[in-house]
């Protein structure tokens, strides 16, 4: 018998910045989104309860370039969080038995995302045409 | 008529002596090579030809016993289900499965896989056990669907490798066991699941996971463990909350 010394190999620290977990740690901060639109909304509110000047302020930071900017951006980061949150929903959900057989990953992630895309534009197209 | 092995790749293999050397560090060897020759074929010609000391494990090499997982270009898979024409022209790294302590060469530390294992009480306990003369305990297609893929589970410990919530945390559960415990939690005859919820708790258990999803996507038996995991994220809160009532009902 040879002498036992098991190597132990140190584990990088930087390991979610690596391929393959990139796609992951992407995935989670494109959840930070939702934090940061919290907080330009609460901004517009606490400026509505500050009086006429403060939301007009308000809505002209709204209208400006770096605003503008910023929204595109969250926009992106919002549809990448929609698109992923609903590849790993099927994994987070008790297994979904219909007729005797599993009901497939892929239509769970399709069912739900198609439900959030037309919800989603049936708000837009309500906010855009102003029915009321 | 036989191939003849004129095509060669290079493996660049990590050897560790646990007598000799300080660190692992790696070695080249250039193979011949066919084109219906695995990564595992690659090591046992390197071994018969060149280097007698190369140490790995096999056994079945058909992708059942899952003694041969390393890491190969850096993904953890099986050496015997992967072919060395779909590496080529190479080089090909060929190191021991992250997260493990190694041994020697390709060989890792099981002890903390096994024992993890063990810890989740891995057999079928009958909800209503019954003699033999009664009958077998029978099932629908359905129930046997709620488990049927997390019993398919060769204990390859591929999916270890690839979390790195076990790199970070040795002590925590990780996939497979979850997978196994899932196995039987899930499967309508079983009635053991009171005995198996304490190694979903807790910081070791099943909130250690950030839903990475790796260990499903490296599975070769699409066990896919991070479901089995994410499951009984849901089953650990119930049990939580539901412990006060049955605290209650026994007094
Ligand atoms: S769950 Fe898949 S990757 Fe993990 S040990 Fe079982 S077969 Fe291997
Ligand atoms: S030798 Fe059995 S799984 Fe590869």
């Amino acid at each position: 018998m040879s002498e036992r010394r098991p190597y132990v190999r140190p584990m990088p620290r930087d390991w979610w910045a690596r391929w393959p977990f990139r796609h992951y740690t992407v995935r989670e901060l494109s959840g930070v989104t939702i934090a940061i639109y919290a907080a330009v909304l609460l901004s517009g509110l606490v400026a509505l309860l500050q009086g006429p000047a403060a939301w007009d302020a308000w809505r002209g930071w709204l209208a400006s370039p770096a605003s503008l900017v910023l929204h595109g951006a969250l926009l992106i980061a919002m549809l990448w969080h929609v698109r992923t949150w609903f590849q790993i929903l099927p994994k987070t959900m008790p297994k979904l038995i219909l007729g005797g057989t599993p009901v497939p990953q892929r239509t769970i992630t399709l069912i739900g995302t198609s439900v959030a895309v037309i919800c989603s534009s049936a708000l837009v197209a309500f906010v855009l045409w102003r029915p009321f | 008529m036989t191939e003849r092995a004129d095509k060669t790749i290079e493996l660049r293999v990590l050897r560790y002596n646990p007598v000799t050397d300080e660190k692992p560090h790696h070695q080249s060897f250039t193979v011949p090579y066919t084109s219906d020759m695995s990564v595992l074929q690659g090591l046992q010609w390197i071994k018969d030809t060149i280097d007698g000391s190369l140490t790995y494990r096999w056994s079945c090499r058909m992708a059942i016993c899952g003694s041969c997982g390393m890491m190969i270009n850096a993904e953890p898979k099986l050496a015997c289900h992967t072919l060395l024409r779909d590496l080529a022209p190479g080089p090909v790294t060929v190191e021991p499965l992250n997260h493990f302590p190694i041994e020697r060469d390709l060989v890792v530390t099981v002890d903390d896989f096994v024992k993890k294992i063990e810890s989740v009480t891995p057999w079928l306990i009958p909800k209503h056990p019954k003699p033999v003369s009664e009958g077998p305990y029978n099932q629908t297609p359905a129930q046997m669907a709620a488990y049927e893929n997390f019993s398919a589970c060769i204990n390859c410990m591929l999916c270890y490798a690839a979390c790195p919530q076990y790199g970070e945390n040795p002590k925590f559960i990780g996939p497979a066991a979850m997978a196994i415990l899932q196995r039987y939690d899930g499967d309508s005859r079983d009635g053991g699941s009171a005995l198996r919820i304490d190694a979903v708790h807790g910081e070791d258990g099943v909130w250690g996971c950030t839903a990475v999803g790796a260990c499903s996507d490296v599975c070769p038996k699409a066990v896919d463990p991070m479901h089995a995991v994410n499951q009984n994220k849901m089953n650990t809160a119930l049990d939580y909350f539901l412990r006060f009532l049955k605290k209650r009902d026994t007094k």
